[in-house]
């Protein structure tokens, strides 16, 4: 099991989760489509693509509640022939994100709404508190630049 | 909401002495179709796990050439969860140690007649 993280405590909840739910893939991500961490991806323009598809489901399906039951819908489960798909919100003080979960016959829907209600209680505990944000000193500036840049290309 | 018709048989299985709790359960995604369970019993967590096991237990014996489980018991500490299948459809039931496993095991064969009607 591959798990890859952005930020450091998503990766424990994430790795128990597909160890439980025996999920094919698992992706936790922004409503923005950012990438937080993933399990069972092994190319990063996969990673784009589902993050890019599961973010607009979400608004999709959210608004769709809205309209037709005065609030978004919670969790959206879809059916294939050989694998599903299971997209749910995840609440923490840091906010919302968005959880995706492909799975196939290794596992079902029971089981991944089981282990879906560990995860998010587990998110929600090893989330961090929301640190003020730091006004940007001119003589931080280009030091701040270059460690965002190098973190986000995984040069840090 | 109308009864299912799993409902009588989901009830005569839980006035069994020592019966928590019986369900019908969708093999393939671990949900509860219909319940009859006593307050405490987490339905939808037994029913999830219960469904894992046995299609385990059902690849197991096919695996060892022993054809199809047709009746699968996990005995714990407290208790014991017995599951039969037929087609889709998976009939659970959570008892005590002191149930009578035997008349458990007669009432669930009787049951599965519904299921597959």
């Amino acid at each position: 099991m591959t798990i890859a993280v952005v930020e450091n405590w998503v990766e424990e909840p994430l790795r128990r989760f597909v160890s439980d739910a025996r999920v094919r893939l698992a992706l936790l991500l922004h409503p923005s489509g950012q990438v937080l961490g993933q399990s069972g991806f092994t190319r990063a323009v996969d990673v784009m693509s589902a993050c890019a598809l599961a973010a607009a489901i979400h608004a999709s399906a959210g608004e769709l509640g809205k309209q037709l039951d005065g609030k978004p819908f919670h969790v959206l489960h879809h059916a294939g022939k050989e694998r599903q798909i299971f997209i749910a919100p995840a609440q923490t003080r840091r906010g919302l994100y968005i959880f995706l979960s492909v799975f196939d016959r290794e596992s079902s829907l029971g089981l991944v709404q089981l282990y879906y209600g560990e995860f998010e209680q587990r998110l929600a505990e090893a989330a961090p508190p929301v640190e003020p944000e730091k006004p940007v000193l001119a003589e931080n500036f280009e030091r701040d630049l270059n460690h965002n840049l190098a973190a986000l290309f995984g040069r840090a | 909401m109308s009864a299912t018709p799993f409902a009588e048989v989901l009830a005569a299985l839980t006035r069994q002495r020592g019966v928590l709790g019986s369900m019908v359960v969708s093999e393939a995604d671990g949900i509860v179709v219909d319940s009859n369970l006593q307050i405490g019993v987490k339905g939808n967590v037994v029913a999830a796990l219960a469904a894992s096991l046995y299609r385990k237990a059902r690849l197991s014996a096919g695996a060892a050439g022993l054809g199809t489980a047709n009746f699968v018991q996990l005995e714990a500490e407290r208790g014991r969860v017995c599951a039969i299948g037929r087609g889709d459809l998976l009939l659970v039931t959570v008892a005590e140690s002191r149930a009578n496993v035997g008349l458990i095991r007669v009432e669930m064969l009787r049951a599965t007649q519904v299921l597959d009607q």
